[in-house]
């Protein structure tokens, strides 16, 4: 028998025991308008969908037995948990979920590790987990709450939402992000909006060493102040200037202005101590 | 249905939802008494959870810190999180919220407190350690440290990283303040330091559990 056979057996092997040593579970439910959906998985993906109707559906796969899923169900309010079992680690106590909820449905999840994923709902949300990658597309008239340490936050086609995104390393992406509130606080991550700040909200954008990106198209509205306490501030947008500003604007510190019509504008924060800043037209290269 | 078969019955099924036991409350005032309190019970119940009970995975982390003393085993048919204040890690997995909780208010107070002084020409207050709110609030970096260091040693390298970084910016958008008491982004700055902060710490302790 060749080495070639040889490793190719052990490979199988272990490829077919790690596939025994995972289990498949599915619950189903049903609750009422205004779910409330929560999902805490310590270690894992955590995946949210819209489902048809006051159906919930939990699809688990669970790495070992030394990992359960326990779900509590009161009214229109349910609790999935994966449930560690003595001696779990993070790869034995991995439960990766796939859920579909009602579109509306108020939706909770946590993972350490991650990734969280939520599409096409309307229902308020809460994402975090310390290092879980965060994605979220397709939302519409909701409060999205994010916190994350080191994970990537990826904001995409999210309208008329209240956003509150709280990162202390990873990046934050918001592409086509709009609502009455956009507040991103970064520490170290880098931040960058790609989108025309609404018709009339509040865009707070904050890093303490990350850059800022903001990415606009020309027809874009706003009332724009960035301002960096020690990094570089550029702005490529011809900008009417204010006629009473709340600071005193510092050549390559800091820029102040209104772009387009002040009167249908968004109010937009960009804010940083270290961080570069950059106000700049989108162009094909940049979309 | 008798009344010793509706009693058992409820165990079974919402209380007083079946067309059997309809029947049977109409011809039973001491049944439907009964029901009409379960009910009372239950619904009251629902309230109390949605208002007191904390997130899930706190009652999980209780659970397992207790597993891991040995105070309590894996029960496995039918398993309960209860909490309880009876294990002295348990009431350490409280700290870190609380902890949290008074940081911000720690947070609130500075920026309270550098407003009144603005208003009453006083010098500013930022002549204190960077972190000395923090401490008083019961965050202390090396408590955190080593909880991690315990938990989750491979990760303790990174969290070191983080707390770096988020003291620097504390120390950062305090200068701000001084520099300029008047400019209320440089509070709200300085507020939304003290914030990640206290993600910090919350998230940390989530992570540095198993």
């Amino acid at each position: 028998m060749s080495r070639r056979t040889i490793e190719l057996i052990a490979l199988g092997v272990i490829v077919v025991g790690t596939l025994a040593a995972q289990t498949h579970k599915e619950y189903r439910y049903n609750v009422g308008p205004k779910a409330r959906i929560s999902v805490n998985d310590p270690y894992g993906a955590i995946s949210v969908k819209p489902s048809t109707g006051n159906s919930v559906i939990v699809n688990a796969l669970l790495y070992s037995d030394k990992v359960e899923v326990d779900n509590t169900q009161t009214g229109s309010h349910l609790d999935v948990q994966s449930h560690l079992l003595a001696g779990a680690t993070a790869e034995t106590g991995r439960v990766d979920y796939d859920v579909f909820v009602p579109a509306d449905a108020t939706v909770t999840l946590h993972s350490s590790t991650g990734p969280l994923y939520a599409e096409k709902l309307h229902g308020d949300m809460t994402l975090e987990g310390s290092a879980a990658a965060v994605d979220i597309r397709d939302v519409s008239d909701a409060h999205v709450h994010v916190k994350t340490l080191n994970g990537a936050v990826t904001l995409t086609n999210v309208q008329d939402g209240h956003i509150e995104v709280d990162s202390l390393s990873g990046p934050v992406t918001l592409d086509a992000v709009t609502g009455p509130l956009v507040q991103v606080i970064s520490t170290s991550g880098k931040i960058i909006y790609a989108g025309d700040f609404g018709s009339s909200g509040e865009y707070r954008l904050t890093s303490h060493s990350g850059d800022i990106d903001a990415i606009v198209p020309e027809n874009t509205s706003a009332d724009v102040s960035a301002r960096s306490v020690k990094g570089e501030v550029r702005d490529d947008i011809p900008l009417q200037p204010k006629a009473h500003t709340w600071f005193t604007p510092t050549q390559g510190r800091a820029f102040m202005g209104t772009m387009g019509h002040a009167a249908v504008s968004s109010t937009v924060v960009l804010r940083s101590f270290s961080g570069k800043i950059h106000l700049r037209k989108r162009t094909a290269k940049s979309q | 249905m008798t009344c010793t078969e509706l009693q058992e019955s409820l165990e079974q099924t919402e209380y007083g939802t079946s067309l059997e036991q309809q029947n049977h409350l109409r011809t039973c005032p001491e049944c439907a008494a009964l029901v009409r309190e379960l009910n009372l019970i239950s619904s009251s119940a629902v309230q109390l959870r949605a208002a007191d009970e904390p997130s899930p995975r706190v009652w999980n982390s209780i659970q397992l810190a207790l597993q891991r003393e040995g105070l309590i085993h894996p029960p496995r048919p039918a398993r309960t999180a209860l909490p309880s204040f009876g294990n002295s890690r348990g009431w350490a997995r409280w700290l870190v919220p609380v902890a949290a909780l008074l940081l911000i208010t720690v947070g609130v107070y500075v920026r309270q407190h550098s407003s009144t002084q603005v208003a009453t020409n006083i010098e500013p207050a930022v002549s204190v350690e960077p972190t000395s709110e923090a401490a008083l609030a019961g965050l202390n970096d090396a408590d955190l440290l080593q909880e991690i260091a315990q938990q989750s040693p491979a990760m303790k390298a990174q969290y070191e990283q983080d707390l770096s970084r988020v003291n620097q910016y504390i120390q950062d958008a305090r200068e701000v303040v001084a520099t300029d008491p008047n400019d209320e982004e440089a509070h709200r700055s300085l507020l939304e330091a003290y914030q990640e902060k206290a993600m910090l710490f919350e998230l940390a302790m989530d992570r540095s559990l198993p």
